[in-house]
């Protein structure tokens, strides 16, 4: 059997070629195969709900109540025997999707795994992120709950605040005004069809740059190679041990999975209902809540117009506040780079303006969800504006010296 | 004399179109239009608009009613109101469009301040549009001591005795407020359009 194929598809000169690529170990590496795992679940459950799923705002009956036909079949499939397991298996997944997508970027940023040559699988690894965040947004109104329609009207005002084009671009994204009929069937497209052949294709591409440039070392490995004068990558082949842990890997990351989904209920639609006039109290899922905690901060008063183009606190929140994150995250390898390529880790003690902005802005990141909670915390958005500077600055004050006097005191420890 | 002949010869190569460059010329017109053509179909994805924001189909003499719990669609009563409660309410028969949705109110007559229009007021009860200036939540009622408007998306807080203006969050302008009159048989109608703006300021 293995014969016949190997004759016509060459299997030994593959499985020498590709099965014997070189995976260095470390625990941390295991990160952006969570995401990736995710993604599968994603996808194998997304086909089973979107089989079910019928995406129409037409009234229709429903245990003697009229509700939207998209909100009916989703009551529906919560009815099956696993539907609402499979349900919530598929928005667990896409919130631990988000989180490890966010993990495996500050560990390659903290590690500087960012650097030359590996600049371009960062930016695809931020495209990855960004179409993993609007692949999420646009999930949210499919159910066509009550929470649905506030958090995606939410989000097609933000979208018509952009300046100049924000009219065009929400009629673009949302098919029309929203709600309207057209919008359910524009986002199930972009959901289930559009965007993951994206992510599919940015995967892709993450995945053979990654085996074209092949991962970078852990800086042991360097001193290991130089004594025994050696130049491949050490740690170890696709096939069979990085295979089998990755396999026994993603059958536990499913365990985890449906035991979270099992357990710990997420949006339950029959409780918001249909959409009604009423706004109930809600959040949305973590991964929007640095948005969400940004827009309570900005104070209402702060509009103006530049060359006929309108800034709203709106514009502010949602636009150029994560147009400006992004730019942020786009300099990190145009601004930190080096001139020869670099293929090992390096200890993030040992940069220490790096990774002292990193801890800022991660605390600066985390302020901004606790800003989300100024409602139940009972602190006006004033009193916050001024916690989140002073953590912002006073974080930066502290690791900053302190990583500078640790390098000092380990007789300048080399910049690696 | 000069060669004319000869000239043209030994220019060929340096002035005339290589071969090359024409085919690269031909592909890269061909994509420049081809893609040029797909603007086209970006229009046809953004339809223009039908109504556009936020547009108020309330007509004065409008009845007031229930627009959520468990007398929705029903008239409401100015006596089935304390001072203190609010109410979301539709004009009757127009629930279709949300930009009418507004939010009734019953304060103490001698709470409301400028820039509270008293002419649009009646008998304490006060209605103001329920569309938060901010990103197009339903404002709810917060009621206590103090009680106050206050849209739970970001926590926009609105002052109902002084015109809805904004007394915190995110929200750049007042809820408008439109004019509400009790009727002799306890209902209560609308009298005016609204005094502002409405709906999302983007």
């Amino acid at each position: 059997m293995f014969k016949w194929f190997d004759e016509r598809l060459e299997l030994k000169k593959f499985k020498e070629k590709f099965l014997s690529k070189t995976f260095p170990t470390h625990p941390t590496f295991l990160l952006g195969e969570i995401a990736l795992f995710s993604f599968i679940t994603l996808v194998v459950t997304g086909i089973f709900l979107g089989l079910l799923y019928e995406p129409s705002t037409k009234m229709v009956s429903l245990f003697g109540a009229m509700v939207p036909a998209a909100y009916a079949s989703v009551v529906k499939i919560d009815l099956l025997p696993i539907g609402m397991l499979i349900r919530r298996i598929h928005h667990w997944s896409a919130m631990i999707m988000i989180a490890a997508i966010l993990a495996h970027l500050m560990r390659v940023y903290f590690t500087s795994a960012y650097r030359n040559p590996r600049e371009i699988n960062w930016f695809i690894g931020l495209a990855l992120f960004g179409v993993s965040l609007f692949a999420a947004f646009t999930g949210y109104l499919l159910p066509y709950s009550n929470f649905s329609v506030t958090a995606t009207s939410i989000g097609y005002y933000i979208a018509k605040s952009v300046p100049w084009i924000g009219n065009w671009l929400s009629t673009l994204l949302f098919a029309g005004d929203f709600p309207s009929s057209e919008t359910v069937p524009r986002f199930f497209f972009l959901h289930v069809m559009l965007i993951p052949l994206i992510l599919v294709s940015l995967i892709g591409l993450h995945m053979v740059i990654l085996v074209k440039q092949k991962h970078t070392e852990p800086a042991v490995n360097q001193r290991n190679k130089e004594s025994q004068n050696g130049k491949r990558l050490i740690g170890i082949p696709i096939w069979p041990e990085q295979a089998i842990i990755s396999i026994a890997f993603y059958f536990f990351l499913l365990f985890v999975v449906i035991l979270i989904a099992t357990y710990i209920p997420l949006n339950p639609i029959e409780t918001y209902g249909p959409p009604s006039p009423g706004t109930p109290v809600m959040r949305p899922d973590w991964y929007f809540l640095v948005i969400y905690g940004f827009l309570k901060l900005i104070p209402g008063d702060l509009s103006f117009s530049i060359l006929g183009g309108k800034i709203t606190p709106e514009t502010i929140g949602g636009v150029i506040f994560p147009t400006f994150l992004i730019l942020v995250f786009a300099l990190i390898p145009i601004l930190d780079r080096t001139n020869d390529p670099q293929h090992y880790i390096s200890n993030p003690l040992h940069r220490p303006f790096m990774t002292a902005f990193g801890i800022t802005g991660g605390v600066f990141l985390t302020m901004l969800v606790v800003s989300g909670y100024i409602d139940v915390l009972k602190i006006t958005p004033r009193t916050m504006i001024i916690y989140v500077i002073v953590a912002t600055a006073g974080t930066w004050i502290i690791t900053y010296p302190l990583l500078k006097l640790y390098n000092k005191n380990k007789n300048g420890g080399k910049n690696a | 004399m000069v060669n004319h002949h000869d000239t043209a010869l030994d220019n060929s190569d340096k002035k005339g179109i290589t071969r090359r460059r024409f085919i690269l010329g031909t592909v890269i017109v061909a994509i420049v239009s081809a893609f040029g053509s797909l603007f086209s179909l970006l229009k046809v994805l953004a339809p223009s608009k039908k109504g556009g924001g936020y547009v108020s189909t309330i007509a004065p003499g409008d009845v007031l009613v229930y627009a959520s719990g468990s007398k929705i669609g029903t008239e409401i009563k100015a006596s089935s109101m304390n001072i203190g409660d609010a109410e979301l309410a539709y004009p009757k028969g127009k629930s279709s469009n949300p930009a009418n949705l507004v939010q009734l109110i019953k304060l103490k007559e001698s709470d409301f301040k400028s820039p509270t229009d008293l002419k649009l007021t009646d008998k304490g009860f006060v209605a103001y549009s329920a569309i938060c200036t901010h990103l197009g939540c339903t404002v709810s009622w917060v009621k206590n001591n103090a009680s106050y408007t206050e849209c739970f998306c970001h926590n926009s807080i609105f002052n109902p005795a002084e015109g809805e203006k904004v007394e915190g969050g995110p929200a750049p302008i007042p809820l408008a407020q439109i004019g509400v009159k009790v009727t002799d048989n306890d209902t209560i109608i609308f009298t005016s359009d609204f005094t502002g703006p409405i709906g999302p300021q983007v």
